[in-house]
């Protein structure tokens, strides 16, 4: 029985009523949701809303669910939406400079990695550099690193997601990396002096 | 040292659809040209350092199952219900300590009315008045003890010492009163329990039969392959 199986059995319990089921459900994908949130808005409270309309959503669309795509490629596009209309927003509510919507995001990261074990640490500290480093980029170009190399999904089906070329979505993956190439190197520089 | 290349190469170099002759003339390019060479190296250090990303443990939140049990209809009374068990000790609480105010107010009202006594008589005779009232009270609250010991309330004997404790002066009608106050909680608690146990069991079996369905489907998917 493959996870593809496992995740129609759940679907088919929790729409017929299984609370056990839906929870299961819920607890297989929330961490690939939480933390496609938390790469997006750079912070763990906006990861945490985002989440819960993802799921929100997801349990609003459930019994629309047909089992024609992958269950994983349904909640993922829900997510991705998600994260579009929320930080349209943001951009709405908030009249910031760009300068301190950065300056936000890197105060946000993990803050207290002293207790952490060794290895968490690390992770934590790798993560931060992750964050930094999606944090120099628009939103636009965040996506579609997030989609490209977080959650490895072709330029076809990218550009299918986003309503674009496969050309612009190749073009604006390459920019972004571009930028993160020149904005490594100048904290490379940085962290040497 | 520019090569018009770079850019068509390093953006088809991501994408996945490649077919093997543009597989192959990309490669043979590479490694005759330096620049792209180095471009193409420099944005796949990139994607590393973005791919080292450790997914984080997600935070602890209630996985929407409020509105799951809300929506469909299952224990959203069962939900009142248990937060109706853990809010009443604290209800109790309260209104134990309102009547224990009250208690006192009303004591001091009955202090009034002795003392108005004590005036008319002897000193001697309203020592042994209060002594026989303190008695009496003793012996009422020991009774009133003893009646609600049969409650497994361990809470509940907490608070009654205390009231014991802090109110010496408490009239037996006040003690009737607390009591009927504890008699009358003590019924609630059962029919809330009577009831609560009841739909608890419904779920339960609704449960089981969503789990036995959702083994059976298991099974059955299990045997197709
Ligand atoms: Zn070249």
């Amino acid at each position: 029985m493959s996870l593809i199986d496992e995740d129609e059995a759940l679907i088919a319990a929790a729409v017929k009523g299984s609370a056990y089921a839906w929870e299961k459900l819920v607890k297989r994908y929330e961490p690939r949701i939480y933390n496609h949130g938390l790469r997006l808005t750079g912070n763990p409270t906006d990861a945490m809303d985002l989440m819960q309309e993802v799921f929100l959503g997801v349990y609003r669309n459930l019994h629309r669910f047909r089992g024609d795509a992958k269950f994983s490629s349904w909640i993922f596009r829900i997510a991705h939406n998600k994260a579009v209309d929320m930080n349209r927003r943001k951009k709405l509510m908030t009249v910031q400079s760009k300068a301190d919507d950065d300056f936000d995001i890197l105060d946000s990261l993990p803050g207290e990695v002293k207790t952490e074990p060794e290895h968490r640490l690390n992770e934590q500290q790798l993560n931060s550099q992750v964050l930094r480093m999606l944090a120099q980029l628009p939103m636009e170009q965040r996506l579609i690193v997030e989609c490209k190399i977080f959650q490895s999904l072709t330029f076809e089906e990218i550009a299918e997601l986003q309503d674009m070329s496969v050309n612009t979505a190749k073009t604006r993956f390459y920019t972004a990396l571009k930028k993160l190439k020149v904005v490594s190197e100048e904290a490379n520089v940085l962290s040497q002096d | 040292m520019s090569c018009p290349k770079t850019e068509h190469l390093t953006k088809e170099y991501f994408s996945s659809g490649l077919s093997e002759v543009s597989k192959q003339e990309m490669e043979s390019h590479l490694r005759s040209c330096e620049r792209c060479n180095q471009e193409l190296e420099s944005l796949l250090l990139v994607q590393s350092k973005l791919e080292s990303w450790q997914d984080q443990r997600v935070p602890h939140w209630n996985r929407g199952m409020e509105l799951y049990r809300r929506e469909h209809g299952q224990n959203e009374s069962q939900g009142r219900i248990f937060d109706l068990w853990r809010w009443l000790p604290t209800a109790t609480s309260f209104a134990m300590l309102l009547l224990v105010v009250l208690n006192t107010s009303l004591v001091i009202g009955d202090q009034g009315v002795s003392l108005s006594f004590g005036d008319s008589s002897a000193s001697s005779g309203l020592e042994s008045r209060l002594d026989a009232f303190q008695n009496n009270q003793q012996a009422k609250l020991a009774e009133f003890v003893a009646r609600i010991e049969n409650r497994q309330d361990s809470n509940n004997m907490q608070l009654m010492q205390v009231v014991f404790d802090q109110t010496q002066q408490t009239t037996a009608e006040n003690l009737e009163r607390i009591y009927t106050f504890f008699e009358e909680q003590r019924l609630q608690d059962l029919e809330d329990m009577r009831v609560g146990y009841q739909e608890l069991a419904n779920n339960d079996y609704e449960t089981i039969r969503s789990l036995e369905q959702l083994a059976q489907y298991v099974s059955f998917s299990g045997e197709v392959r």
